[in-house]
């Protein structure tokens, strides 16, 4: 090797495309279909961007791998300005400890992101869930650098995502309603190559939430009763 | 006996310019307002030939630039107990001779420090960090001490002769001796003390009053000196006057630093941890504003109070410039050790109490909740939300049944519907609360709307649709 090239390698000075660090996404989130395009799972810690309409799934996707989390460790889960009342029923009855559970209101949406930040950084929580509408690249950075320190990871959930350049997250995922579970872009994976996109399965975990697809010969009753008047 | 007389001519000027070292100031004097003489001047203002007992008209016109304060009793009394509280650290019996000084009783605490000088030299040590000025003397009685101390001897000695002979050469109107008796004891030829130690106290009680005798015995250590000594208090306290007033809050977190490095000093000896602070905000020309700052987690370290003061100075608005802050501490406790993993592989910077004490002071005590559930049917009563209790586990255990397929939010209060939804599963009927007046007839249905939302919808029975919750 050039002996220049060899000097600045042991300086460590000079970069290389194999030495991206490899993050560990062990993590099984629950669904199997996600995490074998995922490669296991969601990251350990960093930032995950999810762009989704409200009430199509986004939480429940959430769910499962928040629930392992809390049961491997005794630190706490954070919800940061979530747009209606969260309700504790649901979480209680999907098996979240709720005395570990913190609910954050917050006025404005610098007022979160700090909230975040502290969270991330504090080392007491093990995962945030953000609602936030608009986030500029340093504050993802920010962010970053927070759950790095604390070892945790944050989920921001976004409705709309404006016109906006590539965010610096680990994991961006696109969401889209389907009538058995949700359809999933994976719009952007550090350290990964994009895939296409997938359907993850939810009527296993929620029966009660899946439209029965029908048989095509099927006359749904109010629609016969209206062909009839 | 041995005694340390310690005198501090300057203790108000020292206070204030305590707060502002190594910066520029003007000379500084402070005045006397009822005699209208300067008592206490400042390093510079004696340099441009400024003195003590001068008139503010004569101290004015060598100095153009010239600051005056006026003289506060409750300053210098503030700034001794201080001077006391660190002093205690070394030594065990300290008196106050008010307004300025400090006596100090030295023989018990020769077993522990060795020698005279070993002990004077720990005492200069504690009073260095106050760069306070100030002027001293030993004695064999309080008085002798005094006389010595105030005549600026500034010498630490335990040779009895050397303080006697020093002690008789002094003048009479270097003592304590009313001005009466000293003009009757001047006009039959006394001048020194050594001129009244050669009359028998029978003598002198026949001639002059009883005060004078009683004065010369405790001076002489042949009667009795009752002494007071101090005892440290037990929460901490303290008042610091401002050397400007301060009309924008931001400015208000130097000053308070001081207070809180202090507080520190004073947990931090007695091992003790508070989780409340009460910070007073005394205005120009407004009440006080009182501040009640809490942490979950008993803290002691000023930076961690300095962290929370500055969140909550964000929300600071003041109404008129603050001239003086006052620093308190509620109840406080034994520190008992944190029992963190040493092996666990990352170490949070903060505890979990903190964490919780950070975000209500950022947000406010009601912003940061934790959910919890009430045993109930109706959903709006059975969700609910509590303040955060981290330490009680077992309070949290949901003992009742739960409730299958709720959603994760819910609209409060339920709204109208106004989509048009498609059923998938349902109904589940609740019929409930028949014995609080807020009956509850409803059929849930979970419902999906054109765009793949999840609904939780109701029926009341006049067959009104209700939305009330979303399967996020």
């Amino acid at each position: 090797m050039n002996p220049i090239l060899e000097h600045l390698k042991n300086k460590n000075l000079l970069w290389q495309a194999n030495h991206t660090s490899q993050i560990a996404y062990a993590n099984s989130t629950g669904f199997s279909e996600l995490d074998q395009q995922l490669q296991g799972g969601f990251p350990q810690n960093g930032v995950i961007d999810i762009e989704s309409p409200i009430g199509i799934g986004e939480l429940r996707l959430l769910l499962p791998d928040l629930l392992t989390r809390q049961q491997s460790g005794d630190r706490l889960l954070v919800f940061i300005a979530p747009p209606m009342l969260l309700n504790s029923e649901m979480l209680a009855e999907f098996g979240f400890e709720l005395h570990r559970v913190l609910i954050l209101k917050t006025i404005s949406s610098a007022q979160s992101l700090w909230c975040a930040e502290q969270c991330l950084a504090s080392g007491c929580c093990y995962s945030v869930v953000l609602w936030q509408h608009d986030i500029a690249i340093n504050q993802v950075k920010r962010l970053h650098l927070a759950a790095d320190k604390g070892d945790a990871l944050i989920t921001m959930l976004r409705q709309q995502k404006t016109v906006q350049t590539a965010l610096p997250v680990s994991l961006a995922l696109r969401l889209r309603a389907q009538p058995q579970g949700l359809h999933v872009e994976v719009t952007k994976r550090k350290g990964a190559w994009p895939s296409s996109a997938f359907t993850v399965d939810m009527s296993n975990k929620w029966p009660e939430l899946n439209c029965q697809s029908i048989a095509e010969n099927v006359v749904q009753f109010p629609n016969r009763h209206s062909q009839i008047a | 006996m041995l005694w340390l007389y310690l005198d501090f001519p300057n203790l108000q000027l020292d206070a204030l310019l305590a707060q502002v070292q190594g910066e520029k100031m003007p000379p500084l004097v402070i005045l006397d307002q009822r005699s209208h003489n300067i008592v206490q001047v400042s390093a510079k203002a004696r340099a441009v030939g400024i003195n003590l007992n001068m008139g503010l008209g004569t101290a004015a016109a060598l100095a153009q630039d010239l600051q005056v304060v006026p003289y506060e009793p409750k300053i210098n009394d503030n700034k001794l107990q201080e001077i006391a509280e660190i002093l205690y650290l070394s030594t065990s019996d300290i008196s106050f001779f008010a307004p300025q000084g400090l006596l100090l009783r030295i023989n018990h605490m020769l077993r522990l420090y060795g020698d005279l000088a070993n002990y004077w030299q720990v005492i200069k040590n504690q009073l260095a960090p106050l760069k306070l000025t100030y002027h001293y003397a030993t004695g064999h009685s309080p008085l002798a001490a005094k006389i010595l101390a105030k005549k600026k001897w500034d010498t630490i000695s335990d040779d009895l002769r050397l303080l006697h002979h020093n002690i008789s050469q002094c003048q009479l109107y270097e003592t304590d001796i009313s001005p009466k008796t000293q003009q009757q004891l001047t006009r039959v030829g006394v001048r020194t003390i050594q001129d009244l130690f050669a009359i028998s106290f029978a003598d002198m009680a026949k001639r002059f009053d009883i005060g004078l005798v009683n004065y010369l015995g405790r001076l002489s250590a042949e009667f009795k000196h009752p002494i007071e000594f101090y005892h440290p208090p037990e929460i901490f306290k303290r008042y610091m006057e401002l050397l400007f007033d301060i009309d924008n809050s931001q400015f208000l977190h130097r000053p308070l630093g001081h207070l809180l490095q202090a507080l520190e000093q004073f947990l931090k000896l007695r091992d003790r941890l508070t989780q409340t602070l009460i910070i007073l905000f005394y205005q120009r020309e407004h009440e006080p504003i009182e501040w009640t700052i809490g942490s979950q987690q008993g803290e002691y370290l000023a930076s961690r109070w300095q962290a929370l003061i500055k969140i909550k100075l964000e929300q600071l608005r003041l109404d008129s410039a603050v001239y003086a802050i006052n620093l308190t501490t509620g109840q406080t406790q034994i520190r008992s050790p944190d029992k963190g993993d040493l092996f666990s592989a990352k170490q949070g910077t903060l505890s979990r109490l903190q964490l919780v004490s950070l975000l209500q002071a950022k947000l406010g005590e009601k912003a940061v909740m934790s959910p919890i559930v009430n045993d109930d049917y109706r959903p709006e009563h059975a969700a609910n939300y509590a303040p955060p209790v981290l330490l009680d586990e077992s309070n949290h255990n949901v003992s009742h049944i739960l409730q299958a397929m709720r959603p994760s939010f819910l609209l409060t209060p339920p709204q109208p519907l106004r989509e048009k939804v498609s059923i998938v599963h349902g109904p589940e009927r609740l019929n409930t609360g028949w014995w609080d007046n807020r009956t509850v007839v409803r059929d849930y249905y979970i419902a999906r709307n054109q765009q793949g939302q999840w609904y939780w919808v109701f029926k009341e029975q006049d067959a009104v649709w209700y939305l009330h919750g979303v399967f996020s």
